[in-house]
């Protein structure tokens, strides 16, 4: 069903937001690598931002907005799920080991299996930056945390991901090379 | 940034996601053409970048084992072992927007002007700004040089199929043959593999990165200035 068709924002809105649908599946699915709460996030997320159309006084900074929301959609799951837990960046990850990343998509596998050892708000901050290409200060409004945390996110995760990946990288076009 | 001045990550993190203003940019550039320590970290932090972007490149709604990109794996993974230059950078590292200083109140004789964006305020300023040097130049009777390197988005003004700007740049050439204009293979690669025909105006060079050429100029003494 689209989502768009229930509402009774301008078509105009509900497009552009229901346009922006793909990006923030793929954002939601890094954050937390499961295809069925990424799907009920951005759903939650389009309704939500549906319903408060009106808060939105920039036009140009929909996806962002947008993106906000996601993560506020993430917060209140984790809550839901985990209401004892403190949620910072250093809450622990969850799911596949590198090792069990498939054959098939190995590489991309083992990135994203990488990606979802790292904690919450490294693995936002690597993703927005990454993915969609916000500057620090536009992850920072999202997060709702200083750039300084930003910064210093993205550098513990990349030490992280630089650490582990890199060398592989390196195996893999070794592969390659030997393929051809 | 003085040159003996450690770059921190923080600093080479935003390098790589365009984060820095000009100044600072330029500073790391010119940094990195004589360490190769940090040209190689810098290189890691690009590929590793990469890597994310193309992990995540197949997953859409509804699919539930998203798929690899082939061919940008094929590369990246090529990219990670070589490191060769600081030219991976280039593709989008480099953060369009900022407008091109006063050209004609620069002194030296050799100026690179990079342009990374096809915002039309951009590449307007960016080409009045060089006519202007140019004819003020001839006028006062001296030999300079100016190099127009486009990257990225930029590129399409040195595309025949894409070029708002190919009559003005074909005028200009004809009249300053002190004026050469070059583009960056790196960006006709992603262009190509996205399906694109990249063909470009008559007299325009080609360099391996826009990074690469940027880099070479700065160590032979040229200005940059970025659009």
């Amino acid at each position: 069903m689209r989502i768009t068709g229930l509402f009774g924002v301008s078509a105009q809105f509900r497009g552009r937001v229901e346009a922006l649908r793909e990006p923030l599946y793929r954002l939601a699915y890094s954050w937390c690598h499961d295809a069925g709460l990424a799907d009920d996030l951005v759903q939650e997320t389009l309704l939500r931002a549906l319903d408060r159309a009106g808060q939105l006084n920039d036009p140009q900074r929909l996806k962002s907005w947008l993106c906000a929301i996601l993560a506020n959609c993430l917060k209140d799951h984790f809550r839901r799920a985990r209401p004892l837990e403190p949620l910072d960046e250093d809450m622990a990850a969850h799911g596949e080991t590198p090792e069990g990343a498939s054959a098939s998509n190995q590489i991309a596998a083992r990135v994203r299996a990488e990606i979802e050892r790292l904690p919450l708000g490294q693995r936002q901050a690597v993703t927005l930056v990454d993915l969609e290409g916000f500057s620090y200060a536009e992850v920072a409004e999202i997060l709702e945390v200083p750039v300084g945390t930003v910064m210093s996110r993205l550098c513990r995760a990349r030490e992280a991901l630089r650490t582990r990946l890199i060398e592989f990288a390196g195996e893999q076009n070794s592969k390659i090379r030997s393929i051809r | 940034m003085s040159h003996d001045e450690e770059v921190s990550q923080e600093m080479q993190n935003a390098f790589v996601d365009g984060q820095l203003d000009a100044a600072d940019w330029t500073a790391l550039v010119q940094r990195m053409g004589s360490d190769d320590v940090l040209r190689r970290r810098v290189c890691e932090l690009r590929t590793l970048k990469d890597m994310t972007r193309s992990a995540y490149s197949g997953v859409h709604p509804g699919l539930a084992a998203p798929a690899p990109h082939r061919v940008r794996w094929a590369r990246v993974a090529a990219v990670a072992l070589v490191f060769a230059l600081a030219g991976w950078l280039a593709h989008d590292a480099l953060a369009p927007g900022r407008i091109l200083a006063e050209l004609r109140g620069v002194a030296a004789d050799r100026i690179l002007v990079h342009i990374a964006s096809s915002r039309g305020e951009v590449v307007d300023t960016a080409l009045q700004e060089v006519e202007d040097y140019l004819r003020d130049a001839r006028a006062a009777g001296r030999q300079v040089k100016v190099e127009i390197v486009a990257n990225n988005s930029g590129m399409d003004i040195l595309r025949t199929d894409t070029s708002a700007y190919a009559a003005r740049l074909e005028r200009l050439r004809a009249a300053y043959p002190n004026l050469t204009y070059i583009a960056c293979n790196q960006t006709a690669d992603r262009l190509r593999e996205k399906g694109a025909t990249v063909s470009l105006l008559p007299g325009v060079h080609v360099a391996p990165t826009a990074l690469d050429e940027i880099v070479k100029r700065m160590q032979e003494g040229w200005v940059y200035i970025r659009a």
